[in-house]
């Protein structure tokens, strides 16, 4: 379960990877090979389940690397993790493709029920030395204590990249409502985390 | 601002609210686009939208690795700059003059514009015979000294015999596209960059390839099934000639 390329701490592969990056950002190809072999299963896990469909995730996952071969040098290895850096990047770009009139009918068509099965909600992975536990528990006990279906939706928006519109009619409410729901769910959820 | 929210929220909150919603991507159209811009604009807001991104990033240990095709990677270094592949190269020279194929592929009325600039040189249809025709031939080229592929179609057995020219072998393997008036493109598969090469048209291809209809290639990767779209530009393109 646990990434062997990243053995044997957490801190070794967070090590490995903010070296990758510091190389990358002075333009290593080698750095981003390297980059690349440790985490793009990862970034592609995370693309698949947005986009949906194998083809445009793999084209999503390209721009994916792209972007951290021109933005390495912004990285800061201070104040973020290099993976939660990378995952973020990879959310984003795949979010990026699915709003784009280029995504849209494609991933309308692909969001089925198959795919969702296939990735979703299968439990927290074993991945402790890709991403730290000590947050995840911290957020996934405040998420635990919203409201049921506010806390489904918001999941839903983050796995599957579905918009306020899209949850709305998935859940069968007025846009409005669903507005209301997932807003007074995000400002519990910060006061429930709080960091600020 | 996109939307005023529950009455209950402060400024201050709503903002903050904004920035979740941009984080998650619960936005789009015009609140997006606008979002975006604040974003860009507001230093203090992409904070907001940062530390947003960074609250959520927890949930991405729930996400199972998959391993992307072995390819993949070659197909990300052929787009790094100063990419050594000839392939590669010739699709890039491309895109430095023509669009995007995506955002060409988008508008029907684009995708001609955007191919007039591939179609560098092109016989003019023929008038078309009176005679139910059963074979038809397509020049698809590239410029200058690059690809050339000249096709001919039986339209009654729906084999497409190709003679390859000048289309490097590489990272990435040439795929055939029809594109029909509605300028979306449809596969017809990927063949051998050697010097022939032969393709069996799918049934819902045949009825595409009418007379004057777009062929254009892309270099993709290998892929055992036609690819569902394009990923890049074509390095070659030219129009059915029904004898």
């Amino acid at each position: 379960m646990t990434r062997t390329a990243l053995s044997p701490s957490a801190d070794d592969a967070r090590a490995v990877l903010v070296t990758a990056l510091a190389d990358v950002s002075r333009g290593d190809r080698a750095a981003l090979r390297k980059l690349y072999s440790l985490t793009s299963a990862k970034l592609f896990g995370i693309c698949l389940r947005i986009c949906g469909n194998t083809a445009s995730a793999e084209d999503v996952l390209q721009t994916v690397y792209l972007k951290v071969w021109d933005r390495a040098g912004q990285f800061e290895a201070e104040r973020a993790s290099p993976m939660t850096w990378l995952a973020t990047i990879a959310r984003n770009a795949a979010i990026d493709w699915q709003r784009s009139v280029a995504g849209r009918p494609v991933a309308a068509a692909a969001l089925t029920d198959s795919i969702a099965e296939t990735v979703a909600d299968d439990g927290p992975a074993a991945d402790a030395l890709i991403i730290g536990k000590q947050t995840d528990s911290r957020l996934h006990q405040c998420l635990g204590e919203l409201e049921g279906r506010t806390h489904h939706c918001i999941r839903a928006a983050f796995f599957e990249g579905l918009t306020y519109a899209e949850l709305a009619e998935r859940e069968q409410v007025p846009l409005g409502t669903m507005k209301s729901w997932i807003r007074r769910g995000l400002t519990r959820l910060k006061a429930c985390i709080g960091d600020g | 601002m996109v939307d005023p929210g529950p009455t209950d929220m402060t400024p201050a909150e709503a903002r903050d609210a904004l920035a979740a919603e941009l984080a998650l991507g619960l936005l789009e159209g015009t609140d997006r686009a606008e979002a975006l811009r604040l974003r860009l604009a507001d230093p203090e807001f992409a904070a907001l939208v940062a530390k947003w991104e960074q609250r959520f990033a927890a949930l991405h240990a729930e996400t199972d690795p998959v391993d992307p095709p072995a390819e993949l990677w070659d197909a990300i270094a052929a787009r790094l700059p100063g990419a050594p592949a000839d392939d590669a190269r010739t699709v890039v020279d491309l895109e430095s003059r023509v669009r995007r194929w995506r955002f060409a592929a988008i508008g029907s009325g684009a995708v001609a514009a955007a191919l007039a600039l591939v179609l560098l040189t092109q016989q003019p249809p023929p008038p078309t015979p009176a005679l139910a025709p059963q074979l038809a031939v397509a020049r698809i080229e590239g410029e200058g000294p690059g690809p050339l592929v000249q096709a001919r179609y039986d339209r009654t057995s729906g084999i497409m015999q190709l003679r390859v020219e000048g289309i490097a072998a590489g990272q990435l393997v040439p795929e055939l596209w029809v594109i029909p008036a509605d300028g979306v493109p449809v596969s017809m598969g990927q063949f051998d960059a050697a010097s022939t090469a032969q393709i069996t048209t799918a049934a819902q291809v045949r009825a595409l390839l009418t007379d004057g209809v777009t062929l254009a290639i892309t270099m993709e990767p290998a892929s055992s099934i036609p690819s569902p779209a394009p990923t890049s530009t074509p390095i070659a393109a030219g129009k059915v000639i029904i004898l």
